[in-house]
């Protein structure tokens, strides 16, 4: 009975907008303390209602100065006297960027949709995840965009005179990573491949510069990428017992080869 | 003695999904009868033009190749509307009839297609 009328009286004074002490409405611990906000009027059951006193003290009709501020100026109030904290305040700002030492290119991100929001939204996020990855960064670079047009006539049959013209129109973006580690440029990478934005496609040119002496470096892992594939390399090759050592003749006169061609 | 029946390139299990068809099921059991004789066919190819072959078994390739079946002949694959099963101005993009392109974008179902005007 109680928080049926407590929640009835909540719901007028949202309606009212009448300042409610929420605290001493919400809780049961004090049954018997008078709202003062209750209106006779709104209150849909006054057997309920607190006593004729305690509503006589506030006048709905001369709303005096809120206790409660609106939502709107309380959170306006907050940003006075604080600032956010640094990483949330980037977000408002334009994306950080790392220098490049050398310029040297080895990633090439491409970014692709239909829609210009995703493609923005998802570069700006990609320079972000480059600038905490120490990952220096040129871009976005709108490129060409790629439009494809389609006639159609607009009826099933015959009317060739009547067409529909529909077109896609795909928009790109380059972004370009230069000299960073290709370690951090692979966990970029998947981290981008992670958190993928709906409708848009990406496709990577990834390079790698090595020093003058590639050959002996190559020498000195091969001991170590032989021993890796080794478990798949053993997979191929040729079976012995299909070793056959009969000329393509024989196979082209054989029994199975006839069936197939047989008349 | 006759050729093999087209039933001999029945599957067992049809790969098909989608709107299907009498017409669109041989498409598909010509397409499966193409891949399956395919090393064959191509075998037989080089052997019709590999010169410094006896003559004699080239001409044997030659009958051989063409008494294959008409089902394992790449020119027999047509493309068709996955939508509707025709054989008729079928986009390659999409895998759709010009008509079942025009219904399918106007309804937005195609991403990106949108009404063009320039």
């Amino acid at each position: 009975m109680f928080t049926n009328t407590t929640r009835s009286l909540l719901g007028a004074g949202k309606r009212l907008r009448v300042p409610v002490p929420i605290r001493s409405l919400s809780s049961p611990s004090q049954p018997s303390a008078p709202t003062p906000t209750a209106t006779q009027e709104t209150a849909p059951q006054p057997a309920a209602s607190p006593a004729p006193e305690s509503v006589s003290t506030p006048t709905p009709e001369q709303p005096s100065e809120p206790l409660v501020k609106e939502w709107s100026e309380r959170l306006g109030a907050l940003g006075k006297g604080t600032r956010l904290p640094r990483s949330v305040q980037a977000i408002y700002m334009r994306p950080l960027r790392r220098k490049a030492e050398y310029g040297l290119p080895v990633c090439d991100l491409q970014l692709r949709s239909y829609s210009v929001e995703n493609v923005e939204f998802f570069a700006d996020f990609a320079i972000r995840a480059a600038y905490y990855l120490n990952l220096p960064v040129s871009g976005p670079v709108p490129l060409p965009r790629i439009v494809e047009r389609w006639t159609v006539p607009r009826s099933n049959f015959v009317h060739k005179k009547s067409q529909e013209n529909f077109e896609r129109i795909t928009l790109r973006r380059l972004i370009q990573i230069k000299d960073g580690n290709p370690k951090a440029v692979q966990a970029w990478l998947a981290f981008l491949r992670k958190h993928a934005f709906y409708g848009v496609g990406m496709k990577a040119n990834v390079w790698e510069h090595d020093s003058l002496d590639v050959g002996k470096s190559m020498d000195e892992s091969l001991p170590e990428i032989e021993k890796a594939l080794g478990s798949h390399l053993a997979q191929f090759g040729q079976r012995k017992d299909n070793s056959v050592e009969s000329s393509i003749f024989d196979t082209l006169d054989s029994d199975r080869f006839a069936e197939r061609t047989s008349r | 003695m006759s050729k093999p029946a087209a039933s001999l390139f029945h599957p067992k299990r049809l790969n098909l999904s989608g709107f299907i068809n009498t017409r669109l099921i041989r498409d598909h059991n010509k397409r499966m009868a193409f891949e399956q004789t395919e090393p064959e066919r191509q075998a037989l190819r080089y052997m019709i033009r590999n010169t410094s072959l006896p003559g004699r078994t080239r001409a044997q390739a030659q009958l051989q190749l063409s008494q294959m079946h008409a089902y394992t002949r790449p020119t027999q694959i047509k493309n068709r509307c996955v939508a509707s099963g025709t054989a008729r101005s079928v986009f390659r993009d999409f895998r759709i009839n010009r008509y079942q392109f025009r219904l399918q974008a106007l309804s937005g179902e195609l991403p990106g297609v949108k009404k063009a005007s320039w």
